[in-house]
């Protein structure tokens, strides 16, 4: 019994350094009397060494055990931690359930946690009361209670299955657990599937070892994407006769498009490489063409200037034409002398205006004007 | 025992429930769901259905630490009439007290409310206990009507600060 018991102990003091500010203390409860054998320590050494000389009695004084307990837990040292006290029932408890109710509820209206091991014999009703007390101490499943029948199982090997070892949200048994730690440390919901309070030094390794690989491929990503942004510029720069605007667009984009990587993933970044590619392409073909042939990209781009362009060259041919019409009109005499005579102040016979329309019209034209003022003279006469 | 008086608020005194340090808040025989912060913090305070009910007896235990040292002048229970608090007891700068401890100590200041004071209307306490409380702890020991549950609206306390600094005003000098 006594080996049994002690190494349940053991095994939950083995819990405790995983919290660096859980306490552990023990006391007995059987036989002469209840003694502290171990006040609240952080010492596991000083924990297991009392269990050496442990002696069994034949009954037990549980309350007077609990009271103890509590008081020793009110002394603690740190006033945040939470108290818990884990009571191993061997022995027969002589107290009515009602005792136990009251101690029950006084344990609750304290805060503090109590975590019951019922084995050994089991008589006069010794489960239902620890049951009893188990009901009047539990707020919020922070308690528990568990029944260990009698056989060839190891105590400790039943406990762990238990949740006095598996733990709650709370994070685990322990007379205390550090509620600051509670508090930062969200200890529901465990990282990588190992609990922080068994084995906090694994569970640090996990996080670190997961870091650093998120951190090697971001840097595996962010080499890719530089030297595809370099293969991008040696193409740039192969292509010399461009157009100034254009290539400067180009390089400009290329950083642009640099940036945005970084945060893509290795394949997105191929994808994006290959597209790029491609668009490269476009820009060098329509590149070419622009430089050869301005005056279509302007009439391209400006409708109505190619418009304009078009009626000016039609203009200049009409205007030729014209001038030609012009000067026929002129070689018309009839129409020239109607036109004279029309004016005001001039005089069809007036010499001056007559050698004026000689000069505008051709030679023959004058001597046949020349002719008409000779009839007209000589009709006149 | 102090004197009930309702006298209303002086108007140097402001609501301390900026200066509560929520993360110390404490209390104890208190049921989960109906716990102090209906009854203590802003905007649950105020609505009536939402109440802090104790657990398992009628005594309550309730920590309230500041996050500077203040001047307590007085305090308003709001609570039903037959559960509300009759004996309350006050505990300046008394860290994590137990219900054991209650007894150990003489109070700061003891008061008895009567079914006015339950209306809401503030009590004034001994002034010159609560000149430099860093925290203040509410013993609520027994109710109106002997109920084993007592039930409790809104807390609310009424003071003025001590012209501390308060650290987060301070800006750290930029050092070259």
């Amino acid at each position: 019994m006594v080996m049994y018991s002690e190494r349940g102990v053991r095994v939950l003091a083995n819990l405790y350094p995983s919290n660096p500010e859980n306490t552990v203390g023990v006391l007995t409860m059987g036989g002469k009397g209840v003694r502290v054998l171990v006040t609240p320590t952080s010492d596991l050494g000083k924990i297991l060494a009392c269990m050496h000389g442990l002696e069994i009695g034949d009954e037990m004084n549980l309350t007077a055990g609990i009271q103890v307990a509590q008081l020793a837990l009110k002394h603690r040292q740190n006033k945040k931690q939470q108290q818990r006290i884990i009571v191993f029932a061997g022995s027969p408890i002589k107290y009515d359930k009602k005792t136990l109710e009251a101690i029950g509820r006084k344990l609750k209206k304290n805060s503090v946690s109590l975590d019951i091991v019922d084995f050994g014999e089991s008589d006069d009703g010794k489960p239902e009361k620890l049951e009893a007390l188990f009901a009047a101490v539990n707020n919020n499943d922070s308690s528990h209670i568990v029944h260990v029948p009698p056989g060839p199982n190891a105590l400790s090997d039943v406990l762990i299955s238990t949740p006095i070892f598996t733990g709650d949200g709370d994070g685990g048994s322990g007379f205390a657990a550090a509620a600051a730690a509670a508090a930062a440390g969200g200890m529901s919901g465990f990282d990588f599937g190992v609990d922080p309070n068994i084995d906090p030094e694994l569970a640090l390794a996990l996080r670190v070892s997961m870091e650093e690989e998120r951190a090697r491929q971001e840097a595996a990503a962010k080499k890719a994407a530089e030297e595809a942004a370099k293969q991008e510029k040696g193409g740039e720069q192969a292509s010399s006769s461009r157009d100034a605007t254009m290539a400067e667009t180009n390089s400009s984009s290329a950083p642009a498009v640099d940036d945005k990587r970084h945060n893509l993933t290795d394949d997105e970044a191929a994808l994006l490489e290959q597209a790029l590619a491609m668009s490269m392409d476009d820009p060098k073909s329509t590149n070419v063409a622009v430089a050869d042939t301005d005056m279509s990209e302007a009439t391209a781009d400006d409708h109505e200037l190619a418009l304009a362009l078009q009626m000016s060259v039609q203009d200049n041919e009409k205007d030729l034409q014209s001038q030609s019409e012009m000067s026929k009109v002129l070689e018309d005499q009839s129409f020239v002398s109607s036109i004279l005579h029309s004016l005001p102040g001039v005089d069809p016979n007036d010499p001056s205006v007559k050698d004026l329309l000689a000069s505008l019209q051709g030679q023959s034209e004058s001597q046949q004007k020349q002719n008409e003022d000779k009839q007209e003279n000589e009709g006149d006469e | 025992m102090a004197s009930v008086a309702s006298a209303p608020i002086p108007r140097s005194q402001v609501d301390l429930v900026d200066f509560v340090d929520w993360r110390g808040v404490e209390c104890l025989n208190q049921s989960t769901s109906h716990s102090l912060d209906n009854a203590l913090k802003q905007g649950y305070r105020d609505d009536d259905g939402l109440h802090l009910e104790s657990d398992a007896d009628e005594q309550l235990l309730i920590y309230i630490p500041f996050t500077q040292v203040i001047k307590l002048h007085s305090i308003t229970i709001k609570a039903p009439e037959e559960e509300g608090p009759k004996t309350v007891k006050l505990f300046a700068n008394k860290e994590h007290m137990g219900f054991s401890d209650v007894n150990d100590y003489p109070p700061s200041d003891s008061i008895a409310l009567c079914p006015e004071n339950l209306k809401g209307q503030p009590v004034n306490l001994k002034y010159v206990k609560f000149q430099s409380v860093r925290s203040l702890t509410i013993f609520i020991e027994d109710n109106q009507g002997g109920n084993d549950i007592s039930k409790i609206q809104k807390i609310v306390l009424y003071g003025t600060t001590v012209d501390t600094t308060n650290m987060k005003d301070l800006k750290k000098i930029e050092e070259h």
